[in-house]
């Protein structure tokens, strides 16, 4: 059962700023409403107002400025899937959005909710922190940006004020030569949440010498996290299978994985240094 | 590669309407949605009711006040235990067949001092609103004295485990005794042994429990749910404590049953309030509240020891089976007597020791589900073929090929197999259609196949004395009108009756209207339960609809001056045989018939074959009517790096005697097997010290359509079965070999064998390393 709130629309982003500034906190937004409808049948979380952005277009846009591309906050999941920018240059993003949810959910949730909600599962984290996003927080009183890796707390905890709003992420399109890969575990083909999710992004120059490394794994700690010591050992050498694994085992070592109904800890790190391993390989051959 | 064995010749009668894949009767109410299904349902000036369940396992209630909820506003009616002295829940044989009851087999409907299970019913509310009933929920306050629970079937049979009723947990026992098994083992090369678990699972129909419940001005207490079974009546009314006349339950069409609403559900908290308010109370399961409420699939731990020849005959087999009855016995005896006589397979085995047992337990209750014994049972011994395959050194089909059960051959009980029994061409039409093992896309990828053939009886225990009833009529505008009280599950129950009478009385499918599932004005059908209703209730509908025929043809053959067997009914007329341009509009006939006063409707009362029950100590004798076989094969593709199972191809063969709506028959076959498939590989009802871990459809996973291949569906008409036209059963038998296909399949790939299902990726992974298996699930 719904418990009672009361349900602001906002015309514009001003006001919805507005709104949520006035409310000093005591309101929430609604996106797509994917997290937070079932938060408030299950009564695990009780605002007294909702500010629906859900409508405002402002917010949806996606678009390339310059060598960056941009994700309005609003921007739903099916909106990746379809974007020809986001298949061209994002592509472990758009298949991220691919194994989200079932089309129903990706029709409503949106980018910005996945990211604010703070799920340690949430499949968009991953591809979006290996290409060093950054997300723009709008208030009354103005914006800022900070990078996702800040961003991103613990467990359902992120940077963001009650006041704010996330209304877009943006990244630097990689550098040529770099090539990105994501995969998701879940306990079937469709609509599961993620045991395990691995997202890498490996640059190598024209001597097959790694020069940049992103490793991001979902599902394995309080928050999505990077792995960096193993980040760090790719950078530097070229990517030969001795010192992939080897980048593999300090990924999986820098997890801290519980066991819960859907896996054990243990099967969580071995799969992370499985996957780690499996997709800097794949990201080597395409790079 | 194998070719499929060819079919025996089969002279089937032509048919005009039957096993045409024709547009089902239900169909076009339910995509307009103009079918009211029970949670759909409203009347004026209705209560809301919800009901106030345990949170623990095993408890003493020390403390119950609803004091605080009766004095919210809004609240009409708050009922516990103290308001109801005397009502049960009869837990035991639903239906009409008017046998004695087990003693021990009730549950009282509100707990009273003492809680068996999380999610027992403690309290009933009624209220205005939905939201005023929820929060009555809230404000009654309850204090319980935890009692030591027993959580594992194999603990609680132990000497001083905590007794969940009394005298002991011991709830059911079986036993066969066939041959020498002693004599059978010393002369076998080898001698298999494996143990195989199952899970708890759930139904996870589409459409939660639901209904609406009034009292209306003859003081009938008029209950419209979704039920599997309207003959509860009699239970509902010995347990609200009004003659069983004063019950009438209006079933409605099911969004599926699948043997979690064969028990009673909401039925008798809906008439108990709806007698004390004196006004309509609908009560609506959420999904939550129906993982906690309702039934599971046993699970079992199933022991095989076979001796065999090097040529893979079964020379001995010792079974034994535990099964987890939870906190009620509700149907486990029955569940464990089918999974004891199915328990060697469709297998000849002349030497064979059976011990089964069914334990109380503080876990949810189990009862009835798609296969009932019978696919948990099929779980191991379709893995313990392959294992004795695999030891054998032989073929997995030639291994099957030379046990395998032929008509005419005597089953584990002594029964006579009768029908035709194509084990050997349903399994070879699988597996030619399976074909060459698909390339694995790259290194870290096994493909495997696997298949299993099995047996499954329809209809039910011929010691229950079945009986199905149904009226057929003709109309004076040549339509007709069928009353049976069957329930349609949402397979198709009530469109087969019609196809057939469509069929007999030569009246268009279009222009027959069907009357079903109430108590007190259809004749009374028995229940949507053990593959049961074509069987039954298409012979009743058939015998009725016949005998409008002879009528018919009897005035007709005046008018024709013809003899009745030179004339036909099709296409709503009557015509002769030799000259179809003869002919006569059924309505006309109907006119005449009724100008000479004839019977233009009938009520006939089909009996299944009744036997005498076994004795438990050595079941001997005949038990069902008869057995469907058929075969599933599966190609999976394994993840070795993450344990991920994915299915290929999906292939089921499955004689069903005569198909009546093709259509139907491929549904039932392709949604049994997604039923399957997700027994094996991800349901699990999730159970710790008795609190389910899997609450709602979140935690608790079927699988989507992108876990699933089409599958596709061979279906075979031997035209031997014991239903109209020589039609078997499918409902249940579609499920049941589609798991240990799986099983075999992934077993295949990995070159191990996982021993308990689901076949998860943590379990995967492991049996890739080698490593142990975790023992999650296990209780
Ligand atoms: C059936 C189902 C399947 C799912 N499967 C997946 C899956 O596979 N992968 C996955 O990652 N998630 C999944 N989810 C979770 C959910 O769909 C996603 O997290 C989704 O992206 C949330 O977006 P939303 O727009 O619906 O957020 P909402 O529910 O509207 O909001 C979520 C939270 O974010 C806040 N918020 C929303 N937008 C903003 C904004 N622009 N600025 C500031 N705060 C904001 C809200 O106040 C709220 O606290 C699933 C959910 C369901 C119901």
């Amino acid at each position: 059962m719904l418990p009672e709130f009361d349900l602001l629309q906002p015309r514009s982003l001003p006001e919805a700023l507005e709104m949520l500034s006035a409310q000093r906190g005591g309101a929430l937004p609604l996106a797509g409403g994917t997290n937070l409808v079932v938060d408030l049948r299950s009564g695990r979380r009780r605002p007294s107002l909702l500010v629906d952005i859900s409508h405002l277009d402002e917010l949806c846009a996606i678009r390339r400025e310059g060598d960056r591309l941009v994700v309005g906050g609003g921007a739903t999941i099916a909106q990746i899937l379809d974007e020809p920018l986001i298949a061209e240059y994002a592509p472990s993003v758009r298949e991220a959005a691919r194994v989200f949810a079932n089309p129903l959910v990706r029709n409503r949730a949106t980018v910005g909710g996945n990211l604010v909600d703070g799920s340690p599962a949430a499949n968009m984290p991953p591809p979006l922190l290996v290409l060093d996003a950054e997300v723009e927080l709008s208030s009354r009183d103005g914006r800022r940006t900070m990078p996702l890796d800040d961003f991103l707390r613990g467990v359902r905890q992120t940077a963001r004020r009650p006041d704010e709003l996330l209304t877009a992420v943006r990244w630097a399109i990689p550098a040529p030569g770099s090539a990105t890969a994501f995969y998701k575990v879940g306990l079937r083909k469709s609509d599961a949440i993620a045991v395990v999710a691995v997202a890498v992004l490996v640059e190598q120059d024209a001597a097959g010498v790694c020069r940049k490394a992103r490793i991001a794994l979902g599902s394995v700690a309080p928050r999505v996290i990077r792995a960096r010591e193993a980040e760090s050992a790719l950078e530097g050498y070229p990517l030969t299978e001795e010192r992939v694994a080897e980048a593999a085992r300090l990924a999986a070592a820098a997890t801290s994985p519980i066991s819960d109904i859907r896996a054990s800890a243990a099967y969580r790190r071995q799969v992370s240094e499985s996957l780690v391993r499996r997709l800097l390989l794949a990201a080597r051959e395409q790079g | 590669m194998y070719t499929a064995k060819p079919l025996p010749e089969v002279n089937l009668p032509p048919l005009r309407v039957v096993g045409k894949p024709l547009r089902r009767v239900d169909a076009l109410g339910k995509t307009t949605g103009a079918l009211v299904y029970a949670g759909d349902f409203s009347m004026p000036n209705m209560l809301h009711a919800k009901v106030f369940r345990s949170t623990q396992a095993s408890a003493r209630i020390r403390r119950l006040d609803v004091s605080r909820a009766r004095a919210l506003e809004g609240v009409v009616c708050v009922l516990t235990a103290d308001d109801l002295p005397d009502a049960k829940l009869v837990t035991d044989m639903p239906g009409q067949t008017g046998q004695k009851q087990r003693k021990g087999s009730d549950a009282p409907v509100l707990a009273a001092d003492r809680v068996r299970f999380a999610g027992e019913p403690i309290a009933l509310v009624a209220a205005e609103t939905l939201e005023q009933a929820e929060r009555a929920l809230e404000l009654i306050e309850v204090e319980y004295e935890p009692l030591p629970g027993v959580f594992d079937p194999l603990e609680a049979m132990k000497p001083g485990a905590p007794v969940v009723y009394e005298p002991d947990n011991i709830v059911a026992r079986w036993k066969i005794r066939k041959g020498d098994v002693e004599a059978g083992f010393a002369v076998a090369d080898e001698i298999v042994e494996n143990t195989f678990r199952v899970p708890f699972v759930d139904h996870a129909y589409l459409e939660p429990e639901a209904g609406v419940a009034w009292v209306d001005g003859r003081g009938v207490i008029n209950i419209r749910v979704c039920t599997q079974v309207v003959e509860h009546f009699r239970s509902i009314a010995r347990a609200v404590g009004v003659p069983h006349n004063k019950i009438h339950v209006q079933g409605t069409m099911l969004g599926g049953g699948f043997g979690g609403k064969e028990d009673i559900t909401v039925e008798i908290f809906l008439a108990l309030l709806a007698k004390h308010t004196r006004r309509p109370v609908k009560l609506v399961y959420t999904r939550e509240e129906s993982i906690q409420a309702h039934s599971k699939r046993h699970p079992f731990i199933i022991t095989h020891r076979t001796g065999v020849k090097r040529n893979g005959r079964i020379t001995a087999a010792e079974i034994t089976m535990v099964s987890d009855a939870g906190a009620y016995p509700y149907l486990s005896p029955y569940v464990l007597l089918y999974a004891t006589i199915a328990s060697t397979g469709p297998y000849r085995v002349d030497n064979l020791k059976v011990d089964s047992v069914s334990v109380a337990t503080n876990n949810p209750f189990t009862s009835a589900f798609r296969g009932f014994g019978a696919a948990q049972a099929a779980v191991a011994y379709e893995q313990q073929m392959d294992e004795i395959a695999k030891r054998l050194g032989l073929d997995r089909l030639e291994v099957r090929r030379v046990n395998y059960l032929k008509t005419g051959d005597r089953n584990t009980t002594g029964q006579v197999i009768r029908s035709a029994a194509w084990l050997e061409e349903t399994a070879t039409r699988v597996l030619e259609a399976l074909g060459e093992k698909s390339e694995p896309p790259n290194e870290h990828v096994r493909i495997g196949q696997g298949f299993a053939s099995y047996w499954q009886s329809y209809g039910r225990i011929t010691w229950f004395h079945d009986t199905s009833r149904a009226w057929v009529g003709l109309e004076l505008d040549g339509s007709a009108v069928i009353r049976c009280g069957v329930p349609d599950l949402g397979a198709g129950q009530v469109n087969s009756l019609c196809q057939i009478t469509a069929e007999v009385l030569g009246v268009p499918l279009e222009e027959i209207t069907i009357y079903s599932t109430d108590s007190a004005l259809t004749p009374l059908a028995g229940t949507s339960t053990a593959t049961r209703q074509l069987y039954m209730s298409g012979n009743a509908v058939y015998m009725a609809a016949s005998n409008v025929r002879r009528v018919l043809l009897d005035r007709a053959s005046k008018y024709f001056e013809e003899e009745p067997e030179n004339l036909d009914l099709a296409d709503g007329k009557v015509f002769v045989k030799s000259d179809p341009e003869n002919a006569l509009p059924l309505a006309e006939l109907a006119g005449m018939c009724a100008a000479d006063g004839l019977p233009l409707s009938n009520l006939a009362l089909f009996r299944a074959p009744f036997t005498a029950k076994l004795d438990p100590e050595n079941l001997r004798g005949d038990v069902f009517p008869d057995f469907t076989f058929g075969a599933h094969g599966v190609e999976v593709a394994v993840d070795t790096e993450t344990g991920e199972v994915t299915l290929l191809k999906s292939v089921a063969c499955h004689d069903v005697g005569r198909a009546i709506n093709r259509a139907a028959v491929v549904g039932q076959i392709q949604g049994g097997s997604a039923q399957g498939i997700g027994y094996a590989l991800m349901e699990e009802v999730q159970v710790k010290e008795g609190i389910i871990q899997t609450p709602s459809l979140s935690e608790y996973l079927i699988p989507t359509a992108l876990d699933l291949p089409i599958t596709q569906a061979f279906v075979l008409e031997s035209g031997t079965g014991m239903g109209p036209f020589g039609a078997k059963g499918i409902g249940e038998p579609s499920l049941t070999p589609a798991a240990p296909a799986v099983a075999n399949a992934v077993a295949d790939a990995l070159g191990v064998r996982i021993h308990s299902l689901p076949l998860t990726p943590e379990k995967v992974l492991a049996a890739v390393r080698g490593a142990s298996e975790p023992e999650s699930g296990e209780n």
